[in-house]
């Protein structure tokens, strides 16, 4: 993808290269000002609290890649985190049984994405527009809006609150989803055909990728991993309710293109997404340890994920210009 | 007819709905009620008539929510310092307008996606509220609800407001020479630039005119309450671009019409009185927006579908 970029120079002015440098000035910053920030204990606390964000980045990269987006990650995860309650408290599942069939249903509704994007060529904008209402009114309806699931035994709470060797247990699963997807998209022609599918569908098809698979593949997977956060997030906080993971979905997609994925597909790395979830949970984890207000969190990755975006376009611009002379045009729209 | 099929049918369905519920549920056309309904949904219709423009435009604009709810605040509190509601109503708009010129300048001017940049903006601007205000309510002085008016009076103004601006946005598109360009813009950028419209200043305009229709939304928002609640416009975003899309506007842009989105956004905002009026569980409001949203698009796919075989 980097065929213009080579020498030590394209690397220090890589995206993934200067989003790392922003994470070590906010780390540095922050450790400085803040009380107990740079302890073992809040390196934890700050993995323990990304898991189920850093999760559905993962899952939004590719899709992003592909030039899609998936609205619905949010909602699906509080879906499948009640109905996670509901298969163990009143199917009266064992607990692995209650979890395998949560993933069940993530990727059937993963499947309901991708059948209506891949095959039914909708925009995927609208589609999973469409779905986020449909699976958080799915969970307001099963639970009424007001029951909540507690009480998981211990064992099951493990996962969310412990640590297991010295790292919290979900950061595992996490840490899993990191190689697995890292592989995915820089280590196979999946990962290949993503990319040729988000830069142009009519060519990948011509090129003899099966776009609609691809694109169904990408959407499953999403679904899959919003089960996986959605049991994570249970076993963290202890409950299930039916407005889990509300907004996640823009955390999700702000982490990945903060990573420097195009939102017009084609451009992006795992790796610069796992920079990307980083720098907003050091963000949020510092503002807190430093007593600044809250809410400033929340300002500063917009004001980022700003400046990543024109940082990224201004170079191309100038260097347009120079060449041209011409006026750059407006951005194709709409993933 | 075929022409029009997507806002005929979403026409239908809202006709459809009115009639079940005249049958089974003659009390929801309690007029004291439906007006209320009505002019809940005022400021709504405004911000949507500005989104369908922005989609149409083949943008899309999710910072709406946050802009509203900034020129809520703003609007109560320049009501609460007594300054005449006239002035209220122009830096409502102005602040809006500033907004809407910030995205268009970053989408237009530096050629950043809109969903990204509309994104960040949402973000900012309304954790920037939250700082400075903590979230309090603003208390509105006497004389300033229903603009001093009855409270009959001032809801059918409202909803006059926003039918009058639903039909000259809706007439403007057809007929002027303006209104064209945005569609041509939408449709395709490079074609409308060799054609010469200037595709950027259009965008540029069309991000200032949908914040200066959120703020003038705010304000018929504001005067609706004794008191201004910082949160006002959470999820206004999605709410008007679902009542757009189901109204029959593509979201690849240069296609949709206004009266579709005023259909559009009735259905909608009909479900969940419909609900109550039907004795069904409120909890499936969602679901059903969902489905619509769905059934929307889908029949678009399969038609175009069988179009291209």
């Amino acid at each position: 993808m980097n065929t213009d970029q080579h020498g030590y120079k394209s690397i220090l002015l890589r995206h993934e290269t200067i989003l790392f440098v922003v994470l070590a000035v906010e780390w540095i910053f922050f450790d400085a000002v803040g009380h107990n920030f740079g302890t073992y204990d809040n390196t934890c606390d700050i993995l323990r609290h990304s898991c189920e964000i850093g999760l559905l980045a993962l899952a939004m990269t590719p899709v992003i890649l592909t030039g899609g987006i998936d609205l619905s990650v949010g909602s699906l995860l509080g879906l499948c985190a009640i109905l996670f309650g509901k298969f163990w408290r009143d199917a009266g599942m064992p607990l692995p049984l209650a979890a395998a069939c949560t993933i069940g249903v993530g990727a059937l509704a993963g499947g309901l994405n991708a059948s209506l994007i891949a095959w039914l060529r909708l925009p995927p904008l609208i589609v999973t527009l469409g779905t986020f209402s449909l699976f958080r009114g799915l969970a307001e309806a099963i639970t009424h809006g007001v029951d909540t699931f507690t009480d998981f035994p211990a064992s099951f709470l493990f996962l969310g609150q412990e640590r297991w060797l010295g790292i919290p247990a979900q950061a595992l699963v996490f840490i899993a989803a990191v190689i697995f997807f890292w592989l995915l998209v820089h280590r196979t022609t999946f990962g290949r055909s993503f990319r040729a599918i988000g830069f142009s569908p009519e060519g990948a098809r011509y090129a003899g990728i099966p776009v609609g698979r691809r694109m169904a593949m990408v959407y499953v997977l999403a679904g899959i991993v919003s089960a996986i956060a959605a049991i994570i997030y249970t076993a963290r906080l202890g409950q299930a309710k039916a407005d889990a993971g509300t907004g996640y979905e823009l955390f999700a997609i702000t982490a990945v293109v903060l990573g420097g994925t195009s939102i017009f597909g084609g451009v992006g790395s795992v790796h610069g997404t796992l920079l990307g979830v980083a720098a907003i949970a050091v963000l949020h984890s510092g503002i807190a340890h430093a007593l600044l207000p809250g809410e400033m969190a929340g300002m500063l990755t917009g004001v980022l994920l700003i400046l990543a975006l024109a940082g990224s376009t201004l170079p191309k611009m100038i260097s347009g210009l120079r060449a041209r002379k011409s006026t750059p045009r407006l951005a194709k729209q709409i993933p | 007819m075929k022409k029009y099929f997507r806002e005929i049918s979403v026409a239908a369905a809202l006709g459809i709905l009115l009639l079940a519920l005249a049958v089974f549920a003659p009390s929801f056309f309690q007029p004291q009620p439906l007006l209320s309904l009505v002019t809940r949904e005022a400021p709504t219709l405004v911000v949507a008539c500005g989104m369908a423009l922005v989609i149409i435009c083949r943008q899309i604009d999710i910072s709406v929510g946050s802009q509203f709810a900034v020129c809520s605040v703003c609007a109560g509190l320049f009501a609460a310092m007594h300054w005449p509601l006239v002035l209220v109503l122009a830096a409502s708009v102005l602040i809006g307008a500033a907004f809407g010129a910030f995205n268009g300048a970053l989408v237009a001017g530096l050629g950043l996606p809109s969903i990204v940049v509309t994104l960040a903006t949402m973000v900012t601007w309304r954790e920037g509220l939250r700082w400075l205000r903590q979230g309090v309510w603003v208390d509105l002085p006497n004389g300033v609800q229903w603009f001093g008016l009855p409270q009959m009076t001032g809801q059918w103004t409202l909803v006059l407001v926003a039918l009058a601006i639903l039909i000259l946005l809706a007439l403007a598109l057809k007929h002027f020479a303006i209104g064209r360009f945005i569609y041509a813009v939408g449709s395709d950028a490079e074609a409308a630039r060799l054609a010469g419209i200037r595709p950027r200043l259009m965008t540029f305009g069309v991000f200032v005119f949908m914040g200066a229709l959120t703020g003038l939304a705010a304000m018929m928002n504001t005067i609706q309450s004794p008191q201004v609640d910082p949160n006002s416009g959470t999820g206004l975003e999605l709410k008007t671009i679902a009542a757009v899309v189901v109204g029959g506007v593509a979201i690849s842009g240069g296609r949709g019409k206004l009266w579709g989105v005023f259909a559009g956004l009735l259905l909608l905002a009909c479900i969940s009185p419909a609900l109550t009026h039907l004795h069904v569980e409120a909890y499936w409001e969602k679901v059903i927006q969902g489905a619509i949203i769905l059934l929307a698009v889908v029949t678009d796919g399969l038609r175009n579908r069988r179009k291209s075989i």
